[in-house]
């Protein structure tokens, strides 16, 4: 692609191959654990075998005997630092750092040891020797509720009870369920899975004892706000912090938290002197750091018998594990779970989430959708399918004659959000089309005679997405607008910089598209950087698909600056007034007289060599972006599968998702991120949890125990799209990061109960193996 | 998590000559399958280094053995407690002798609770393997006082 022949269109819209995948794919990426520097330490933590007991002794002496260990490091030592405590992200709770008196869940941190080489510090903190009684742990939050042993002495209030947060119209709603003429009620479980990014966390901290500058490499998906929290915890003056966040393998949440490595690491650094590396293994990947889900959602549809919804209540017990470390925004303490009406026009509505300590793993944050989004869509999409089959309708029609409709944007649902644009019953249609809903059903009857299980299940889900407009939401305070600065070199080519960073979602691309398509440049001579908290503009990062709603939107109006300014240059070029120098076709062009035409890198030239008079030099700008709403999303999937009823073995035969995340920046980068996220989704549909035995050991330690779909299990995926611009964002796009994960696996399961429909089957919670699957066909075959 | 076992050994020796070996620490310790070493802290105490390998967890778990016996002379508790690589096994194991005859019947009862590493594999190959450690050690018991008879 070369600036001097555009196409329409030359940049937005092109399936532009990734500018990143060069060095990813020759393995010239630079990941956290390629760093290293000279005279570095190396970090290995210890670890709690009880979920639930008293720290009677922690003696460090066989750990400092060992040659190579340099310090072991405890609680304790934090406390006297003032480093014992973290502050969660929304600040309601406080999270020990390593665990001090008490360790609360399983695998908790409980000390660092700290030594010349990874191999010496993980022998290192087998010898620290620990002493600890016991105590009964708390697994279930429905016996946490009960206040019967109290996990939190540390707290003023003596109870497991976090918080209550509601949303809508209680009575109005009750009153709406109890007048209609069918009603629904199923206890719906999100189960505790985790994002488990192939490259867990880490960090290398280095303590400059001259400079008095600490640089923190960390995995971080949001490294501002980390250097703002590095700052507040440590009191380290924020311009002495650098935070860099190299080339992240995978986060999907994972990596927003700040995790004790992180903070131990650095202790370490500032007390040697030397750089101090830490990085998590598997294990400690998927057994402390931010977990995802683990929401129980008791839900309640009352519908008229023609089938039109009249009212949605949800009340959820949330399972948040030792400490309140989900990161939401302060007012939305369960995140954006008021988007559980989901597509539907409800006349009223009512949520409410109760959220309760466990001696469980920390977290509730993240898997490619953090802010309860997930949970609700798998709510209202599984619900809708439990009232369609009550009503003995068809679920698509259910839907259909439920969807909020295209002339009622914007909508204001009962539960408080305006959702932007969308055309539900469009793309819904899409996507019966191509897989050929009717042939489907017809197939399905036949088989049905013949006793086979061939299910369909549809998922018609609304997302929420690009957090956000910084009246509602933030992280520590910090308003969640995001930036962008873009500077334009006498050649024309530049460097595009943002507040978020990429963990794979191919920003380096899509961002030189975005500035490209406003500037007339070519996005391959727009390099994209971010990561680095000493050049990159403040941002609150990536996560929750905000990268192209918030930073996406500051990048094009970065670039309209840049633009307005290059409009004085041109006309300077041009020798005519301003009121007469017209942006059109990539070019500034004088009005009236075609081909007396000036180029952006024309003007590039010009602002560095013969800039207007009256001019400031240069060609730059920067943006920070407060988007006004959040961008609403939709999609429509459906998945078609096979259930052996002698082995309870699930096929899925196909799968097609058609999404609608507004204008689409690269075409092949979004179906990228659309499979991805399937086979998320098709992982926690059917093989991902974590779990816990009554005695409070996790189950699922490792990729032995938890699963991650191989090309051999992951189905084939079909993807469409629709494309309905969101009003409000400056080039129209809306993010599409999470979708896939917050609408599949609802089709998987509806797909499922679908094909064990003829037993009676209404609802398995996830995820659905074999033996489930198994089960529920002996258990309902029994009853027969 | 918590497992229990149960199981039997017939012994060709006195219920006496069975009783004094169990009450015997080193000679306990040594029974321990895979034991690597064994040091007598008294006689009641015992700590014995053991060789481990359950799924992915390997290695060397120590162990602090504590007889208990009744004044009875006809039952024996062993508290077994230590662990490994962040792993907890606290073993509570009894054993009743009888003697029928020219034999000696040993019924144990053994549970366990474990935490850690060790515990995540035990869904699936814990509750045999750690069935076949108590149940070889009472296996080697019988062989060995059969031995010195």
């Amino acid at each position: 692609m070369t600036t001097g022949q555009l196409p329409e269109r030359h940049a937005i819209g092109a399936a532009m191959k990734r500018k990143e995948d060069p060095r990813f794919i020759r393995g010239k990426g630079r990941y956290l654990d390629d760093i290293v520097l000279p005279n570095m330490l190396f970090l290995a933590l210890v670890h709690s075998p009880y979920p639930h007991a008293k720290i009677t002794k922690i003696d460090k002496t066989a750990a400092l005997a060992l040659p190579g260990v340099k310090a072991v490091i405890t609680g304790e030592d934090l406390v006297a630092a003032k480093l014992g405590w973290l502050p969660t992200f929304h600040g309601f709770d406080n999270q020990m750092v390593l665990a001090i008196g008490k360790a609360l869940f399983q695998y908790q941190e409980v000390a660092g040891v700290v030594a010349t080489s990874r191999e010496i510090a993980a022998d290192g903190a087998e010898l620290v020797d620990v002493q600890y009684e016991p105590l009964d742990p708390v697994v279930d939050p429905y016996q946490s509720k009960l206040d019967k042993i109290i996990l939190r002495d540390d707290r003023e209030q003596k109870t497991n009870h976090i918080y209550h947060w509601q949303v809508g119209e209680r009575e109005k709603t009750d009153a709406a369920l109890a007048a209609s003429d069918v009603t629904i009620k199923e206890r719906i479980l999100s189960p505790r899975c985790h994002p488990a990014p192939l490259e867990p966390c880490g960090c290398v901290s280095d303590m400059n004892g001259a400079t008095g500058r600490l640089t923190v490499y960390m995995t971080s998906q949001a490294p501002h706000v980390h250097r703002t929290a590095f700052s507040l915890v440590t009191g380290i003056p924020e311009d002495k912090i650098h935070v860099i966040s190299p080339d992240v393998g995978g986060g999907f949440g994972n990596k927003v938290p700040v995790y004790p490595g992180y903070v131990v690491a650095t202790v370490a650094s500032v007390i040697l002197g030397v750089p101090v590396k830490w990085v998590e293994n598997r294990t400690e990947n998927l057994t402390t750091t931010g977990f995802a889900r683990d929401y129980h959602m008791d839900v309640e549809i009352g519908a008229t018998k023609a089938g039109k919804v009249t009212a949605l209540k949800v009340s959820t017990t949330a399972d948040h594990g030792a400490f309140d470390a989900a990161a939401d925004p302060r007012k939305y303490p369960a995140g954006m779970f008021g988007i559980v009406t989901g597509s539907y026009d409800f006349p009223t509505a009512f949520a409410e989430v109760d959220a309760y300590f466990t001696n469980k793993a920390p977290g509730g944050i993240a898997y490619r959708c953090s802010f309860r989004v997930t949970e609700a869509a798998y709510a209202i999409e599984r619900a809708m399918d439990i009232l369609a089959d009550k009503l003995g309708l068809d679920p698509v029609q259910l839907r259909m004659q439920n969807f909020v409709k295209k002339e009622q944007f914007p909508y204001h649902s009962p539960l408080g959000f305006t959702y932007d644009s969308g055309d539900y019953a469009a793309t819904t249609k899409k996507a019966l089309d191509i897989i050929g809903y009717d042939a489907l059903l017809k197939e399905q009857a036949e088989k049905r005679k013949r006793g086979e299980f061939m299910g369909i299940g549809v998922s018609t889900f609304t997302e929420i997405v690009g957090a956000g407009p910084g009246k509602h939401f933030d992280i520590l305070g910090i308003k969640m607008f995001d930036s962008a600065e873009i500077r334009i070199h006498p050649t024309g080519s530049g460097i595009v910089r943002a507040g978020t960073r990429h963990q794979g979602q191919g920003h380096e691309t899509t961002w030189a598209q975005i500035v490209a398509e406003e500037l007339g440049l070519d996005p391959q001579e727009l390099l994209v950087e971010e990561g680095d908290t000493d050049t990159a503009p403040y941002g609150l990062g990536t996560y929750a698909s905000r990268s192209t709603p918030v930073a996406g939107g500051a990048l094009a109006l970065a670039a309209r600056k840049i633009r307005e300014k290059a409009r004085k240059i041109a006309a300077h070029l041009l020798e005519a007034s301003e009121d007469d120098v017209e942006w059109k076709d990539y070019k500034f062009n004088l009005k009236g007289v075609p081909g007396k035409t000036v180029t952006m890198k024309e003007v590039a030239f010009a602002a560095y060599t013969n800039p207007a008079p009256d001019t400031e030099p240069g060609l730059e700008a920067t943006y920070y972006y407060d988007p006004p709403n959040l961008t609403f999303p939709n999609g429509t999937y459906i998945a078609v599968v096979d259930v052996d009823k002698d082995t309870g073995s699930v096929k899925v035969r196909r799968f097609l998702a058609v999404d609608d995340c507004g204008v689409v920046i690269n075409p092949m980068i979004v179906e990228g991120q659309i499979h991805g996220g399937l086979t998320e989704g098709f992982a926690i549909a059917f093989m991902q949890e974590i779990t816990y035995d009554s005695g409070g050991n996790n189950l699922n330690t490792d990729f032995t125990e938890y699963l991650i779909p191989t090309a051999l299990e992951t189905p084939h995926w079909e993807t469409a799209g629709t494309v309905t611009p969101s009003p409000h964002h400056p080039i129209g796009a809306k993010g599409v990061g999470e979708s896939p994960n917050v609408g599949s696996p609802q089709a998987f399961v509806n797909a499922v109960i679908d094909a064990l429909s003829p037993l009676g089957v209404t609802h398995i919670d996830m995820p659905l193996t074999k033996e489930k699957v198994w089960n529920a066909i002996q258990g309902a075959q029994s009853k027969k | 998590m918590n497992l229990e076992w149960t199981g039997q050994e017939q012994i060709a020796a006195s219920k006496g000559a069975v009783w004094t070996f169990i009450n015997d620490p080193q000679k306990v310790a040594s029974c321990l399958p895979d034991v690597q070493s064994i040091d007598v802290r008294d006689a009641r105490n015992v700590d014995a280094t053991v060789k481990v390998a359950v799924g992915p967890v390997r290695g060397n778990f120590k162990f602090n053995i504590e007889l208990i016996p009744a004044a009875s002379g006809n039952h024996m508790d062993l508290k077994i407690s230590g662990g490994g690589f962040g792993s907890v096994v606290n073993l509570l194991a009894g054993a009743d002798l009888s003697e029928n005859g020219t034999t000696t019947t040993l019924d144990w009862k053994g549970s366990a609770q474990v935490n850690g590493p060790v515990a995540t594999v035990g869904g699936r190959v814990l509750d045999a393997q750690a069935h076949k450690v108590i149940a070889t050690t009472f296996e080697n018991v019988k062989n060995a006082v059969s031995q010195t008879r």
